[in-house]
């Protein structure tokens, strides 16, 4: 007894197609299965390898039936980003990237295109943290990649990982403070990759006091970023998806308990993005800013805090709208999306990625 | 194990579709059509059954390795994967392995992929070096064979450095492709390829670049593989979805020396329909348009899907092929593919496709099909494409460099194991081929019957 569209599991939403010859009515359903309507109406739900699933209609043809209802063209997809194992107790919810978690995991519903295939991604200091889960996510959806970062042995490490997700890789060990230095690994990355399509400034000297603090957080977080975009722009002219991102920070928005050079040169990093994005985008190159609010990982800044400072640990926690903090890949897909060509429109915008942490309205 | 001849071949009127012949179709073209698409072969090969055990034998496999894998030319790898001097590419069939080497000279070279001392490989992946250093006790030839060096040369008094140089074999390339031949003695490429580079004169391969390769573990013998990808008949049952925008039973088919060529039409109907299709059915076939959805691209008054298509792809190759707009219609909407035996089949025209297909170690059951996209490119050339090996049980859809064609290769692999299947299982002794749509693979068998009798 053949049950109606609606019932059990799934619509049709999918593809729909006449048989030429038959005159057969395939349309796929969104978990995957694959309605056929025979002209005398009679009617059957197949598996896209053409398993009978119900109906009065026994059997179909298998070859229009995989044309319909086959797997969706399936993102290179790695092994994603493990989570940290502390978020503040909430569990972070899993990003699967449109796997339908029917039959298999196989069928997927079609995804959105990012539009990242083949392009060539530069991100600074992505051995950890933000910039590594940035690079994979590149990585994953088959971006080629160049990294830089101080450490050599985290940086090998890094190289090796994003390269067993499929991706070319050149990376460099690199003092970004060095102007030079900087600029020679952004020429020879854009030389090994062919070209630069997507500049990420993500260096940061990280919070501290005193005068010192100005000082690498200017030549950092600042001069690292503008130094960065100068010597990627020969390449992200040539590019017809050129794309900067800066990361920013939340820090730059709202009072944070100290006054600190990180929050006023995050601050500058974010007006200058904004005079790029127009300066720029008759170029065709867009220029956006992420902003991070507490974000946690295993040797990140929160881990520190919550062992050195766990009032202020548990303060910001309890400022997180959502419960916990944020993890590494939560940002970094973020920024890539903010990157790919899929946010064509979006130049000057200063995206926020905080899970509420921060309480101003944002206009 | 020798094929039958049953009938000399003849096609004359009564022995193809009834539908407008290629020739007809060609007389439509909106520009001159290139004189190679108005050639026609002569048709006198014998119509062949050929047996099965071809299909399912180990037996015959060693018999295929023997006379013909260690004798034929082969291609190896793209020219560019050895772009540099020290670039080399490790070619594997059956238990064959040749080392290919960019010398300093600028030169290719093959060679034996084994050590002359205890016979490792040389190499086990493709890689750049200074020099071919044997990983087991270090033995160094130059790039160009020469015998360098031997830790504690002291031992080997007895072994003399010119007897020890590594034996080069025959390479050669064609159309940004390398050829091998495992057989020191054999002819020249060029005698092997014979008039295959004038074909591709107007279209040439080396102009291009790798912009997708793709290797996929297949669970059948590699002639099953590669015979799927000869011939338009299986269309109608196999691709169904495609029959408003395909000429599939009208299509051309021809055979020269060691190569043959099959042109099917698109954006023409099949005659295979009971009603001849709108223009916009047609196109809309070629472009998988659901029923309840807009059209993509609308065939405008007065104009052909066919003249539609070949003006979108015209517009597409703008820049990265010269003259695009004296290509005639027919190069911009047709699929021309080739077979050069035994197993190269590169596409003609702009259609990107190159395919190989060989035998997956020694098992007559199981092969390995190779899918490039050759993209012509503005300025400088980019890089080749890594291979992306997918498994036996892979889809081809896992391969999203494919792009839309993922889905029609996979409706072709579906085929493969239950082709296998009943071959396994036939108690007939031989499997029968069409007089005309067939002819291809009706060639190359009888190029592989001159094979084992040579
Ligand atoms: S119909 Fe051709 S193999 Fe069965
Ligand atoms: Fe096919």
């Amino acid at each position: 007894m053949y049950h109606r569209a609606d019932e059990g599991c799934g619509r049709v939403t999918g593809l729909k197609l006449r048989h030429p010859l038959s005159g057969a009515i395939y349309s796929r359903r969104d978990d995957g299965s694959v309605e056929v309507e025979e002209p005398d109406g009679s009617r059957g739900v197949f598996e896209p390898d053409g398993r009978w699933l119900r109906g009065e209609l026994r059997e179909a043809d298998p070859h229009l039936l995989g044309f319909v209802g086959g797997p969706e063209l399936a993102s290179r997809r790695g092994p994603g980003t493990s989570a940290p194992r502390h978020t503040g107790g909430v569990p972070v919810p899993r990003f699967d990237g449109g796997a339908t978690g029917s039959a298999a995991g196989r069928r997927r519903n079609l995804e959105m295109d990012l539009g990242l295939d083949g392009k060539r991604v530069l991100v600074t200091a992505a051995s950890r943290g933000i910039g590594l889960a940035t690079a994979q996510v590149f990585a994953d959806h088959g971006c080629d990649v160049a990294i830089c970062a101080r450490g050599e042995a985290a940086l090998t490490e890094a190289a090796k990982d994003l390269e067993s997700r499929g991706a070319r890789v050149f990376s460099q060990s690199v003092d970004v403070a060095d102007a030079d230095a900087l600029k020679t690994f952004v020429t020879a990355a854009g030389e090994a990759l062919g070209g630069l399509d997507i500049l990420v400034a993500n260096a940061s000297a990280g919070g501290g006091p005193g005068e010192a603090a100005w000082q690498a957080n200017f030549d950092i977080d600042v001069m690292g970023a503008v130094r960065c975009v100068d010597a990627a722009l020969p390449f992200l002219r040539e590019s017809d998806a050129g794309s900067v991102v800066f990361i920013g920070s939340t820090a730059a928005l709202e009072f944070l308990g100290i006054p600190q050079a990180y929050n006023a040169m995050k601050a500058a990093l974010i007006a200058h993005a904004s005079d790029l994005s127009q300066s720029l985008a008759g170029q065709g190159i867009r220029v956006n800013t992420v902003s991070p609010g507490p974000v946690y990982f295993e040797g990140g800044n929160w881990e520190m805090i919550q062992q050195a400072m766990p009032a202020m640990y548990e303060r910001a926690l309890a400022q997180c709208a959502i419960g916990r903090m944020g993890t590494p890949e939560e940002v970094a897909r973020t920024v890539v999306f903010l990157a790919s060509p899929a946010a064509s429109l979006v130049t000057g915008s200063n995206l926020v990625v905080d899970g509420g942490f921060t309480k101003r309205s944002a206009f | 194990m020798a094929i039958e001849p049953l009938a000399p071949a003849r096609v004359g009127e009564g022995e193809r579709s009834q539908g407008l012949s290629y020739q007809e179709l060609l007389d439509t073209d909106t520009r001159t059509v290139p004189e190679v698409l108005r050639l026609q072969s002569a048709r006198d090969l014998p119509v062949v059954r050929v047996p099965i055990e071809r299909y399912v034998s180990r037996e015959f496999h060693d018999l295929e390795v023997e006379k013909i894998w260690k004798k034929v030319w082969q291609f190896a790898c793209r020219e560019d994967e050895l772009a540099e001097a020290g670039d080399h590419v490790v070619y594997d069939l059956a238990d064959q392995s040749i080392l290919i080497v960019r010398g300093d000279d600028g030169a290719l070279r093959a060679f034996p992929n084994a050590c002359l001392h205890r016979g490792r490989a040389l190499k086990d992946r493709a890689g750049r070096s200074k020099a071919l250093r044997c990983p087991f006790h270090g033995w160094t030839w130059s790039l160009d064979g020469r015998l360098q060096e031997v830790p504690c040369r002291w031992d080997f008094d007895h072994v003399d450095r010119d007897e020890h140089a590594l034996k080069p074999l025959p390479v050669d390339t064609w159309g940004g492709f390398v050829f091998v031949n495992p057989d020191a003695a054999a002819a020249p490429l060029a005698d092997h390829l014979g008039s295959l580079p004038r074909h591709f004169e107007r279209w040439p391969l080396e102009k291009r670049y790798t912009e997708a390769h793709v290797a996929r573990v297949m669970p059948c013998n590699w002639k099953v593989a590669q015979e799927a990808f000869m011939e338009a008949y299986h269309v109608v049952a196999t691709h169904p979805q495609i029959l408003h925008g395909i000429g599939d039973a009208n299509s051309q088919y021809d055979a020269w020396d060691h190569f043959s060529r099959a042109i099917t039409p698109n954006m023409t109907p099949s005659p295979h329909l009971k009603e001849t299709p709108a223009e916009q059915e047609q196109l809309d076939a070629m472009m998988n348009r659901s029923l309840d959805a807009p059209p993509t691209v609308q065939v405008p008054e007065g104009m052909t899907a066919r003249q539609i298509l070949a003006q979108v792809s015209r517009m597409q190759l703008q820049g990265a092929v010269p003259s695009v707009t004296e290509l005639s219609d027919a190069e911009l909407a047709d699929s021309f593919y080739y077979t050069v035996f035994p197993n190269f089949h590169p596409w003609g025209a702009y259609n990107r496709i190159t395919y190989r297909f060989r035998p997956h170690g020694n098992d007559p059951h199981r092969s390995i099909m190779e899918v490039l996209y050759l993209a012509p490119y503005q300025g400088r050339k980019p890089e080749p494409a890594p291979v992306h090996w997918l498994d036996v049980d892979e889809p081809w859809t896992e391969a999203p460099e494919l792009g839309s064609l993922a889905k029609v290769f996979s409706q072709d692999t579906f085929n493969m194991a239950p082709i296998q299947k009943g071959l396994r299982a036939a108690r007939h002794t031989h499997v029968t081929l069409g007089r005309y749509q067939e002819t291809k693979i009706r060639h190359f068998h009888c190029l592989l019957e001159r094979y084992l009798e040579a």
